[in-house]
Formats: C-alpha cells, structure tokens, sequence
C-alpha cells in the first residue's frame, strides 16, 4: 500500500498538515489534518509497505500494544482507501 | 504597465481597462527595469471565473483573475496573500481576520470612530512578506468592497480572530489553534513549490505573531479589549 504522489506533509504552528498538489490538488480540495501517529504512518506509508510492516512500525515507534498498533493501522488505512488516497 | 506591488516589480498583462485605472496608484516610475513577476490570464481562467462570478464586466474578471496570478507566484519571494483587514497604529500593523460577515469591516470601522489615527493598509487582500525582522503588510490595490486601503506598509505585530458575540472577551490563541483557524484566509497555490512555500511561511507568521481570538459585539468595550491586547497600550475612554 502505497500513498498516491502530489501530497505534502508540513507541520504548521505545531499541527501536521497534508495538502495536496500539482495534478491531484484538481481531484481533492482542501487540507488534512493528523495526529502524531496519523502523521507517523502517513510517512511511512508514503513508501510502499504492507499493513504487517506499519504495525511492526508502530510497535517500534511508541512501544505500544501489537493489538492497539494493528487497530490504529487498520483504521487509518481505511480512511485512506476510503478517500482514494492510495496508488 | 509595470507596477510595484509588496515592494516587487510586477508586470501586469491585462486587455481591459478597468485593470489601469484600479492600480494606478501602484504604477512604477521605472517602466523598462525588470520585473520580478509578471501577472497574466489565461483564456480557461477567465471563464472559470465568469462561472464563479456571473453578472460581472470583463474587466472585472480579469482583474480577479491578475490578483490571483500574481498572489500564486508570490510565495517564491518570501510573500503571501492573506484574506484579512490590517490595520497601522503607531508604526505598527494589525491584523483582523474571520469569516466573511464575522465583523471584520465593522470592528475596523469601530477602531477608525474610537481611535485617532489608525490607517487601513488593506480592507481585504493585502500582502505579507517574511523579512529577517518579522513580517511585514502591504497594502496593495486590491482592497475588498469597501476600497479601504493605502499603498503602504508595516510590521505586523498580532493577529486577531473575530467572531461575534453577546459578551465581549479576548484570549491569546495557542499556535495550533491559530493553525486552524489561518488556513481558511490564506492561498494555497497548488503549484508544488509554491505550495511549500506558503506551508513554510504560514508557519513562521503563526510562530512569530501573538493571535488572538476576540468575541465581541460592536460597542466600545470591544475596540479596548482588541486594543489592549494587540499593542499592549492602556486603552483611555
């Protein structure tokens, strides 16, 4: 899973904050906001990676519980396949 | 004809006469120098436009659609628009920001009726450049409804949010409250760069200017609160 090109991740007065550009700013409006983790794991999967891959990912990252990480993962890659933000 | 807008070199191409006559306090003595951007409207934009704003002269559109052009190539020269009334007061710059209909022009007025000598440097649509001091508003032509505004410029030194009220309070916003609030007044190109940019400058403004959220209603005691907090200074009756 691989989010698609043209979004830009910048912190801005302390808040993660995606907007997207080029060719796709036609096709979506707007910006996103996230979270710490939500920022986390729109980086990591800016990259090509599996769903097994960013809940290791996460465990890593914030020393959280494999079960919480694999929920956190599973709803946020829902949220991007929802909005057609995948490749 | 090239103008000098935000302390740069603009070359405006426009077909329609309104654009001349709306800038002409802007016009460069230097016509053959170079120009640091050149503003110009496509075909497609303009009827674009024509369908967002139906009912208005060719002109008229154009004239929109060069604002945008040049406030779209601005940020690669530390500039933004931001969608806002700014205020001079002393030598410093203020900001009033909310919704359309939230009281900008009214708050404003109410500052022009209770204080002495504040100047509007723009109503609407002015320009803000990051320099190493902080930043800075200009005013520019483009100046909103009401055609408040002044070809000057200065430091802008708060922000203020507005929204009405019942009672009249103020507080200081904290940056990610700003955050939210900022990126509803501001341009976002979506050119990639200037994208970028304009993410980074956003950035700075928020972490370098005190913002404030002020409620109020149209009475005096909001132009104190909105006074004291901004500037710092004892408000006198």
């Amino acid at each position: 899973m691989k989010i698609k090109k043209g979004f830009i991740l910048r912190v801005v007065g302390g808040e993660n904050v995606v907007v997207p550009v080029g060719e796709l700013s036609k096709q979506f409006h707007g910006m996103i906001n996230l979270n710490e983790t939500g920022a986390f794991m729109w980086k990591f999967f800016s990259e090509e990676h599996t769903i097994e891959e960013a809940i290791d990912a996460l465990c890593a990252e914030y020393e959280v519980e494999r079960e919480r990480a694999a929920a956190d993962v599973q709803k946020f890659a829902d949220v991007l396949i929802q909005n057609a933000f995948i490749e | 004809m090239v103008y000098e807008i935000a302390g740069l070199r603009v070359r405006i191409e426009n077909k329609y006469e309104y654009t001349d006559a709306f800038c002409k306090e802007y016009l460069a003595k230097e016509q053959n120098l170079p120009v640091d951007i050149i503003a110009k409207v496509t075909d497609s934009e303009m009827e674009a436009e024509k369908q967002a704003s139906p009912n208005f002269s060719d002109g008229y559109i154009e004239n929109i659609c060069l604002y945008r052009s040049l406030c779209l190539q601005i940020p690669a020269f530390k500039r933004m628009l931001m969608h806002c009334a700014v205020l001079e007061y002393e030598g410093k710059g203020y900001a009033f920001l909310g919704k359309s209909g939230t009281g900008k022009s009214t708050h404003t007025k109410l500052w022009k009726r209770y204080l002495k000598t504040p100047t509007m440097i723009n109503g609407d649509k002015p320009i803000l450049e990051e320099t190493e001091n902080g930043f800075i508003a200009y005013g520019t032509p483009w100046r909103g409804k009401e055609g408040w505004g002044t070809n000057a410029s200065a430091p802008l030194c708060g922000l203020c949010f507005l929204e009405q009220a019942k009672e009249n309070s103020i507080r200081k916003l904290t940056p990610s409250e700003v955050s939210g609030r900022l990126f509803q007044q501001i341009l976002m190109p979506n050119e990639e760069s200037a994208a970028i940019a304009t993410l980074e400058l956003t950035d700075k403004l928020i972490m370098q200017t005190p913002a404030y959220l002020l409620r109020c209603d149209i009475s005096e005691e909001a132009v104190k609160l909105s006074f004291e907090a901004l500037t710092g200074l004892k408000y006198h009756y």
